[in-house]
């Protein structure tokens, strides 16, 4: 116990240092040593995968904005004519949903 | 790399060599998105034509649900639509005509998600009861049909909140309040794969355009918008500017970008290359939610259905807003464009869903 104790008396941080708090308040409410154990084990765990997430964030390639941006428009122009909400229907006749002339279809 | 070996953990690593790297991954991700925003969105957009759009109206209400419709998908064949209630029943449209053709009784009220299988022959359907239920369509038609040849694929641990078919008749892919995304095979019922990291219930999914389609994006009561591998099950990019829940997210036509609606009243658009928020819809004059975000055929327009009854279409590259849509009676839970971009429909808490061409 007092050896992973001492391992964590390196932290730094607020983080960790409220971690090591958790860590001491549940010695001292008399839980077990494996139970301190285990708890320590999980926020050890769940860090590495906070951690491990990040490093794969950070790993990704990036492009400029502008590069982005100049896809996302160019895709917007080479599809607008196919666009029936944007640029509306050749004729209204194409409209699958138009208004039905005044006889009602039974 | 570092990021290579990541899964096989060295013993050297503590907690609080742990939290030091992962402070100094936030710093450098920061730097290096900043470094590559060169541009803004609406700089760029400023030297094209301003747009308009006048013509777009109330076609079609489609009236029979009981209560909220909380989601609506369209068929791939364009004419029918399938919604779904807090009334407890599944209704398949005919939206030309505004008929129902059939109705599903589910084993719970609030049946938040729905979907159409991409063979038009299958739909799926869940919410409250925490599972996605399967019901094959066609053969013998008639009410009721579908209810007896049903079948429960996906079981979550608290209610499921969206749920799509990935290009596929034969897999499953559902976000639910436990805070997870998981893929399922629809035959045996089996998970395939859970997708962890969102800290709140997941919203809201969608699935990039792309033919591979092994990219899907996720938002949720986190704030967070995630980027996922389906094949890897780990979150690739994550977004995180949005100031309250995230309740709607979907890819742009093109598939690099991301539209998300929020409860902060604002959508956004988020550019994977880029890995950055690249525009912001909002007006003063807007300060409720938004429910949910679709985009037209171009993806020039970026539609949103607010909890103030309204549903707008936004000009995506200017971030203007060219068209206020009112005629709901309560506020807007889906928007669906039509496969072929002929029409959008609109689900709203008023029991009714409209179609807009």
């Amino acid at each position: 116990m007092n050896t992973l104790l001492e391992r964590h008396q390196g932290c730094s941080g607020g983080y960790a240092l409220l971690l090591e708090y958790v860590v001491c308040l549940a010695i001292n409410i008399g839980l077990s040593d494996t139970a301190v154990m285990d708890m320590m084990v999980s926020t050890l765990q769940q860090q590495r995968s906070v951690t491990e997430q990040l490093r794969r964030e950070a790993a990704i390639k990036r492009i400029p904005v502008s590069v982005a941006v100049a896809d996302i428009v160019r895709f917007i122009s080479e599809h607008e004519q196919e666009d029936c909400l944007l640029v509306g229907f050749t004729s209204q006749k194409v409209n699958p949903f138009r208004e039905k002339s005044s006889c009602t279809v039974l | 790399m570092a990021a290579d070996t990541a899964v096989t953990s060295s013993p050297e690593e503590t907690l609080a060599s742990l939290v030091k790297e992962a402070e100094a991954l936030k710093q450098k991700l920061e730097e290096e998105r900043q470094k590559l925003n060169d541009v803004t969105l609406s700089c760029v957009a400023e030297r094209l034509e301003p747009i308009t759009i006048s013509n777009l109206k109330v076609r079609r209400i489609l009236k029979g649900h009981q209560a909220k419709v909380l989601c609506c998908d369209w068929s791939p064949d364009k004419r029918h639509i399938v919604s779904s209630s807090q009334d407890g029943k599944l209704i398949v449209w005919d939206a030309f005509t505004t008929s129902k053709e059939l109705t599903i009784s589910m084993p719970s009220t609030w049946v938040m998600a729905c979907a159409y299988a991409p063979s038009g022959n299958m739909l799926a359907a869940g919410g409250l009861d925490n599972k996605v239920t399967v019901f094959p369509l066609g053969g013998t038609a008639g009410e009721e049909d579908g209810a007896t040849r049903k079948r429960t694929v996906a079981t979550h641990t608290s209610y499921m909140s969206c749920c799509l078919f990935p290009n596929t008749d034969r897999q499953m892919l559902t976000g639910s309040g436990d805070g997870t995304c998981a893929l399922w095979d629809i035959e045996s019922g089996q998970l395939l794969q859970s997708f962890q990291g969102h800290s709140a219930d997941v919203m809201s999914l969608d699935l990039a355009p792309s033919e591979m389609g092994d990219t899907f994006v996720s938002g949720g009561c986190d704030r967070g918008v995630l980027v996922w591998d389906m094949r890897s099950g780990h979150a690739v990019q994550a977004f995180d500017t949005h100031l309250s829940d995230v309740n709607s997210v979907r890819f742009h036509p093109a598939g690099d970008a991301v539209a998300s609606g929020s409860d902060d009243s604002t959508c956004r658009l988020f550019d994977l290359r880029a890995d950055r928020e690249i525009a912001r819809y909002s007006k003063e004059s807007i300060i409720f939610g938004a429910n949910a975000v679709e985009w037209s055929v171009s993806g020039r327009l970026l539609f949103a259905g607010y909890g103030d009854y309204t549903a707008c279409a936004w000009d995506a590259l200017r971030a203007t807003r060219l068209a206020l849509l009112p005629g709901h009676e309560h506020r807007l839970s889906a928007l669906r464009l039509a496969p072929d971009g002929t029409a959008l429909a609109t689900a709203s808490w008023d029991a009714t869903l409209r179609i807009w061409a």
